[in-house]
């Protein structure tokens, strides 16, 4: 969908659309939705629902970002643990490994 | 397209098909009957060798010399390396590469008739150490103590972190395939870098890891990708034969039992070959016989006050699986299944342990020293010697002695599962304990649970004497008298210890001396061992086959295996071993057929239909039965696996096992074609960029600019993203 076609109000709407799909556990939706907003929310001539669709593009933002960080936590510590969990290591793998701990 | 163009184009196909599997065939050349080292796990390790899953790969090095294997670890600038090394040099060099293990990508061991093993045994110094009995004192962590199996490499029992492979004798041209590919391409050692260089592969990818708690947990559990079973717990069946039927006994006032022990398995790092004969076969050839003819000179008329078991225990060399279960069904009253025993009925053990590793240094005398070990009680002194005493005086005759030793440090075997898990029977003197062994302080038999532990290491030659149809065997005075065996022959003392041991139960039943003239026959001690020995399609195994079997025919021309394997299969062994003690003393009614010998239905015996001496079937009436071989380990609940009281043993699961032989490039190729690839691409990538720059230059009527920035692609990319 091109923006820049698109009257500022739907922006808006879209933009918080967005957000709030963003939050039923969908952090990839806010990631989306911060890249695509970012310059509607930065970079335009401000206009009347700038100031709006900016706090739901930091809001998408940070939470993305925080979401990504966590996730990336999770991963290192799981790959770096796992083996050492023993029985619950096991329980959370998809695929258990052959031949290794 | 016309018909012509389609035939040719199909037939360069079909050649460009068939010329890449030729060249797969060029490249190449399969190591066919080599057995792969695998791994087991117990409670706590993991044992035994796996490679990776694409197989260890490396350039092969001949070890002909100690030096080789020093100059592999240290020097070798082309690894890791496949080391190939005769069973004779193996025990030298094994440490060396176990210890410096970084430039070792596996080890090719192969069998070579022209050089002399000294010893080749894979199992701990002291076998079973960790099952073993209070009042033992082998230790295998102790540098300068007392053990069992001096040369054991206890290989079997540690994590080897490369693969290895066995090649028997018989499959000694796939060496001389590989030395030949050898002595071309890697003869010059300081020139290995750079070069092509005659390599091997190894494949031996082992599914399970860690221990058996993981492998087990991991086997069970129901993940949605992988419903993988990665390990099988070890185990097959113990057979045991009551002589007299047990089954209509007095519940309150059981007739006591003496029990007559051997072992059935023996094992070996490498799969599938575990010939066993010092380790485990002149044991259980000895117990079938003693059953043979302990049936023939007592008449089945009469009752006596005692009854004899007969038991061959299966899944002794881990941990004492078959022992174990027993005497643990025994403390719980379940063991046999019909009128179970219970500890306090058994005055007397008797295990027919290892024998047969003094037999080859005793090829030509007719002596063969035998040694009686029997727990240090008080109590009971009075008891085992009168019955060793009677055992020794019966084999004076035949030249043969038996030395009794009473000590706690008894050698492996089932006595120790009975000590442990029937404390109280055991220690109160109340169930008397003898081993017999042809071994005193150390092992006789050099080649204890290994692949080397074959027919010529007990001096065994097969004779070849015809059986009739009616099943009847050469009597042993007419073997010697006839000259057709020698009393030097292992056969012969193998029959006349089996005739001994025999006389001496029976004065144990029945309070007289046996006066008769039956015997152990050398002839059937022939027969059996070839069986067990040398090959499976033999005559005994021919009639103790199932009647309603296909042809015998099947039957392979190999030693029986004698590994327990898994219990989730049963193996030959145990069958035949029960088959056999069912055709030598069970009741045979040839009139009935076989629907008539499946449906008789009585509690005191079971009835096997089998082919028999003429073939034509034979219904066998016979107390012989099967019981379970598997460790309590697996039967209790919550049962606790590191705490090592019980056997633990498990086997990894594996999908293939395979070995071949090629040239592998030395990587200057790969690099080469590497890098003109990245050039060709930068250079194809380059002359794009500047044909579309100049394309209004080389090309007449060219569009203009961007190829995506015209109107009409917006449009459609603008229908797309709505």
């Amino acid at each position: 969908m091109d923006l820049t076609r698109l009257p500022n109000d739907k922006k808006l709407q879209l933009c918080r659309w967005y957000f709030k799909v963003g939050c039923l556990f969908l952090p990839f939706v806010w990631a989306v939705n911060a890249v695509w907003f970012f310059k509607e929310a930065f970079m335009k001539p401000p206009y009347d629902e700038q100031k709006q669709i900016k706090k739901y593009v930091m809001m998408s933002g940070v939470g993305a970002l925080a979401w990504g960080v966590a996730l990336a936590a999770w991963v290192a510590v799981f790959q770096l643990q796992r083996v050492s969990w023993g029985e619950a290591g096991d329980s959370l793998s998809f695929i258990v490994p052959l031949g290794r701990a | 397209m016309k018909m012509y163009q389609l035939g040719v184009l199909s037939f360069f196909c079909f050649i460009a098909l068939s010329q890449s599997e030729r060249l797969h065939e060029q490249i190449y050349s399969s190591i066919e009957g080599g057995a792969a080292c695998f791994r087991r796990l117990n409670g706590t390790h993991q044992a035994g060798c796996s490679s990776t899953d694409k197989g260890a790969v490396g350039p092969v090095l001949m070890i002909k010399e100690i030096n080789d294997a020093l100059w592999l670890t240290q020097n070798g600038t082309a690894g890791p390396y496949i080391a190939v090394v005769s069973t004779a040099l193996f025990h030298d060099i094994i440490e060396e590469f176990m210890n410096n293990p970084t430039n070792v990508a596996g080890i090719l061991v192969y069998e070579d008739a022209y050089q002399i093993t000294s010893a080749f045994t894979h199992d701990s110094k002291c076998p079973n150490e960790y099952s073993s009995g209070p009042g033992s004192t082998c230790s295998s962590s102790e540098p300068e103590g007392f053990v069992w199996n001096e040369k054991g490499t206890d290989l079997m029992r540690r994590d080897i972190p490369f693969p290895m492979f066995f090649l028997p004798e018989s499959r000694i041209e796939e060496i001389k395939k590989i030395e030949e590919c050898y002595q071309r391409y890697n003869l010059d050692r300081n020139a290995h870098s750079g070069k092509p260089l005659c390599s091997v592969q190894l494949h031996s990818f082992m599914f399970a890891a860690v221990d058996t708690v993981v492998c087990l947990r991991r086997s069970a559990s129901s993940a949605i990708l992988t419903p993988t079973k990665v390990c099988d717990p070890l185990g097959d069946q113990n057979v045991y034969y009551p002589l007299f039927s047990r089954a209509k006994e007095n519940k309150e006032a059981k007739r006591p039992v003496i029990l007559v022990t051997a072992r059935i398995d023996t094992a070996s790092l490498f799969d599938g070959i575990s010939p066993g004969a010092a380790s485990s076969v002149v044991g259980m050839v000895t117990l079938l016989n003693t059953a043979e003819v302990l049936r023939s000179m007592i008449p089945m008329s009469k009752t006596y006050g005692t009854n004899v078991i007969f038991t061959l225990l299966n899944g002794e060399a881990f941990d004492y699986i078959g022992s174990q279960k027993v005497a643990y069904d025994i403390s719980r009253g379940a063991w046999p299944p019909i009128m179970p025993l219970s500890p306090t009925d058994i005055p007397l053990h008797i295990e027919l342990g290892q024998i047969g590793g003094a037999l080859l240094s005793h090829r030509d005398e007719e002596s063969w020293p035998l040694y009686a070990f029997t727990p240090n009680l008080s109590n009971n002194v009075d008891k085992v010697s009168e019955f060793v005493n009677a055992l020794s005086s019966d084999l004076k005759q035949y030249n043969m002695s038996l030395v009794m030793t009473a000590t706690d440090n008894i050698p492996p075997s089932s006595l120790h599962s009975f000590r442990r898990i029937l404390k109280n029977v055991t220690e109160s003197g109340s169930l008397t304990e003898i081993l017999i062994a042809d071994h005193n302080a150390q092992f006789t038999n050099m080649f204890y649970n290994s692949a080397l532990d074959d027919y010529t290491k007990i001096g065994f030659d097969y004779h070849n004497i015809t059986v009739g149809s009616d099943g009847i065997f050469l009597q042993n005075d007419e073997i010697l008298a006839k000259g057709i065996m020698n009393a030097t022959e292992i056969q012969v003392k193998i029959s006349r210890l089996a005739t001994s041991l025999a006389r001496t139960l029976y004065k144990k039943i029945t309070d007289e001396e046996y006066t008769g003239a039956n015997q152990a026959s050398a002839h059937l001690v022939d027969e059996m061992m070839y069986c067990f020995l040398r090959s499976q399609m033999c005559r005994l195994l021919l009639a103790a086959d199932y009647g309603n079997s296909g042809g015998t025919e099947n039957l392979p021309q190999k030693p029986t295996p004698l590994y327990v394997g898994v219990s989730a299969y049963s193996l030959t062994a145990p069958v035949f071993a029960g088959h056999m003690l069912a055709l030598f003393t069970g009741m045979h009614f040839p009139e009935l057929n076989r629907t008539t010998c499946d449906r008789i239905d009585k509690s005191e015996f079971s009835y096997l239909y089998l082919k028999g001496w003429n073939n034509t079937g034979v219904c066998i009436q016979t107390t012989m039965n099967f019981s379970q071989a598997i460790s309590p380990a697996f039967v209790e609940r919550d049962y606790d696996y590191a705490s090592g009281f019980y056997s633990t043993w498990t086997e990894s699961v594996w999908q293939t096992m395979w070995a071949r032989v090629f040239v592998a490039a030395s990587g200057n190729g790969a690099l080469a074609a590497f890098i003109a690839g990245a050039v060709a691409t930068a250079i194809a990538a380059f002359l794009t960029f500047w044909i579309q720059r100049n394309a209004q230059r080389i090309f007449i009527n060219a569009p203009t600019g961007s190829l995506v920035s015209t109107d009409a692609t917006t449009g459609i990319l603008r229908t797309v993203n709505c």
